[in-house]
């Protein structure tokens, strides 16, 4: 029932709906810059919403989020250039239909199947959060540590090419997090005998190191390639969607929204997993497997159904936990803290209509977001093509620059945000994980504080961890994940040798 | 532990067992508790010694697999990127945001490769005044003064 009461609130306030609307429109846009991601987005206009009430400005980043998702639908069926890692599953039937002169009908199809998706994702986070947030109560310190351990694994394992260097982003992301005093015994860490150091190194400019200044760095090596959109058909019949066309989608999209909302609930896993895991299920079950990969509808409606429902499931181990699904999730961390909002289970014992007005303001962002793409998808598409990279990526070093100090005031986290972007693109070209980098600095802190809980509750040093079922059960997750990657790659690595042979 | 090779992994191998091993020295140096505990020791040495296991696995997969190296034909860009960044760091710390932004703006600019002489001149007065508009006057941040000279001084200050 407090979703509804929240709805009406957020209705009723035109400020907030203006804020969730300008999050859809520039969300949208920036999904859609080939390069570009929402993560860069919102770590770029996190230190602006230093200067908001909490509600909007976890309201426009939260939307920023879900809208650059669906953006980068834009950029994969009228670039063939995937906006986002998640959107290049639509593309693999996105641009063939752009080819055949579809571009609008698949852009409607990506955007109904979008809107479903994160509905279903949203509507699951509603119902099922408060449970989570209850259960998560119960947990003490060894359970709690257990699932941090897990996270750490699943996050540095599961993402990238390369298991050691996922895991070894994630050993470094938790190394950076020492540096300062120690919380407990206020001891100096890795400071080497630097003042500024012994303040930690602050989360924005590191964010906006590695996913902003990164890219641009990534951008260098992008100079003078021109994006190009597909000429859209003038046929108008081409791009009408019928609802006898859409009906054969619907399976895979409720499907796929399950898929993306259960891959959303893990740490780490993310919208590209999901939208590939979809498109895999989804052409398993095809009656038309043979088109998929061709122009098929429904090959653009699975993966963008499970793309968006990762969004709020994802927020799920956030708020009930307070360990970040995702990038975006690391993100709004930061916004919670600057606001002096506790995260985790009591969250919802201390911040209850906050969280469920930002629920709303995501249902309202979603409606939104599919409004615009719906109607004016083609014309975000035209707007990319005339925005300049060589005058956009100059824009955006400036702004990472002015936005790193404003967190603080202070020219170290400048300097500090410099060696994160360079950090972030070495990090990429050398196949390193950035997002697990990011996320393991911010579960460090929590890590550590549960682990010496638990030790100082121990009789038994940290059998304490074998002898709770509950923490043994995720640390033997956490192993299993492990395992079953290195099997999967293990596999993947015959393959290419024996299609080599 | 990876399905194709990944590029430089003899470099990277070595680099990260040798951050590892600094890590470890480092974090050996941390203080104990007043009750000689290694509380605070842990999760760096944690960090540390995981660095120097995976790092030894990566050498141990390179053992045999074609090794793939970088690209070095946009290394000059991110070179001067680099440099640029840092000196842009320097110069507002001692010519405050102002001068440092209108020297910065054009010359990132020419890195992206803009070359239109007006389009370069136009963002070393634009982008000082928009930005310090937008985050010094508008949202309030206290603006960072040069140590040495700042143009907000002649200017009328803050």
């Amino acid at each position: 029932m407090e979703i509804f009461a929240a709805l009406g609130s957020v209705l009723s306030d035109p400020v907030l709906l203006g804020w969730v609307l300008l999050a859809a429109i520039v969300g949208m846009i920036v999904g859609a810059i080939p390069g570009l991601t929402a993560s860069a987005a919102i770590a770029m206009l996190l230190p602006l919403t230093f200067y908001m009430e909490p509600l909007p400005a976890l309201a426009f980043l939260y939307v920023i989020g879900k809208s650059g998702r669906y953006g980068g639908s834009i950029a994969a069926i009228l670039f063939n250039t995937p906006g986002t890692a998640a959107s290049a599953a639509t593309q693999l039937d996105g641009y063939p239909l752009a080819r055949q002169g579809k571009a609008g009908k698949a852009m409607k199809v990506a955007t109904i199947s979008s809107v479903i998706g994160d509905f279903t994702g949203e509507i699951l986070l509603i119902v099922g959060v408060a449970w989570i947030a209850t259960i998560a109560l119960k947990l003490g310190p060894p359970e709690l540590f257990a699932v941090y351990f897990a996270a750490f694994i699943v996050i540095g394992s599961v993402i990238g090419k390369s298991v050691t260097r996922g895991l070894a982003s994630a050993a470094l992301g938790v190394l950076v997090a020492m540096i300062g005093l120690d919380p407990i015994s206020a001891t100096e860490r890795f400071t080497f005998n630097s003042f500024d150091l012994t303040n930690g190194i602050s989360l924005v400019p590191l964010m906006i190191g590695i996913f902003v200044l990164g890219e641009v760095f990534t951008q260098i090596e992008e100079r003078g390639k021109k994006t190009e959109m597909i000429p859209d058909s003038d046929d108008a019949s081409r791009n009408r969607l019928t609802w006898a066309e859409y009906k054969t989608c619907l399976p895979h999209v409720i499907r796929s929204s399950f898929i993306g909302s259960f891959i959303g609930m893990l740490p780490g896993l993310g919208s590209a997993i999901a939208a590939f895991v979809a498109y895999g299920e989804g052409k398993r079950r095809a009656k038309n497997p043979d088109d998929w990969g061709k122009g098929a509808l429904e090959g653009v409606a699975a993966p963008e159904a499970a793309n968006n429902a990762v969004s709020g499931p994802s927020m799920a181990p956030l708020l009930t936990l307070g360990i970040p699904g995702s990038t975006i999730g690391a993100i709004l961390i930061g916004v919670f803290l600057i606001h002096g909002i506790q995260i985790g289970p009591t969250l919802f014992l201390t911040s209850r209509d906050l969280v469920y007005a930002l629920f709303a303001c995501g249902l309202i962002g979603i409606v939104m977001y599919g409004l615009i793409g719906y109607y004016g998808a083609a014309f975000v598409g035209r707007f990319i093509t005339r925005i300049p990279t060589r005058v956009l990526y100059p824009v955006i070093f400036l702004t990472s620059f002015v936005a790193s100090y404003t967190s603080r005031g202070n020219l170290f986290d400048v300097y500090v945000m410099v060696a994160a972007g360079f950090m972030g693109w070495l990090m990429r070209k050398l196949d390193f994980n950035p997002a697990a980098f990011v996320i393991s600095f911010v579960l460090a802190g929590g890590a550590e504080e549960t682990f010496r809980q638990a030790l100082l509750l121990s009789d038994n040093g940290v059998m304490i961890f074998i002898t709770r079922p509950i923490a043994l059960m995720f640390l033997l997750i956490g192993l299993a994940a492990l395992i079953v990657r290195i099997r999967s790659l293990n596999r993947q690595a015959r393959a290419v040798a024996l299609e080599d042979a | 532990m990876s399905a194709s090779s990944t590029p430089a992994s003899w470099t990277v191998a070595v680099a990260l067992i040798l951050l590892g091993i600094g890590a470890t020295f480092t974090s050996m140096t941390i203080a104990l508790d007043q009750y000689g505990r290694w509380g605070a020791r842990i999760f760096p040495l944690a960090g540390s010694l995981s660095l120097i296991a995976l790092g030894l696995t990566e050498l141990w997969n390179t053992k045999g697999k074609p090794t793939s190296s970088l690209s070095r034909e946009h290394l000059p860009a991110i070179a001067a990127l680099l440099l640029l960044s840092l000196a842009y760091v320097w110069v507002m710390a001692k010519f405050g945001y102002l001068i440092s932004t209108g020297l910065a703006a054009p010359l990132a600019l020419w890195i992206f490769g803009v070359r239109s002489k007006t389009g370069l001149a136009a963002a070393a007065v634009l982008c000082p005044a928009v930005y310090h508009m937008i985050f010094f006057k508008l949202l309030g941040v206290f603006p960072p003064l040069g140590r040495w000279f700042d143009l907000l001084d002649v200017l009328g200050g803050y």
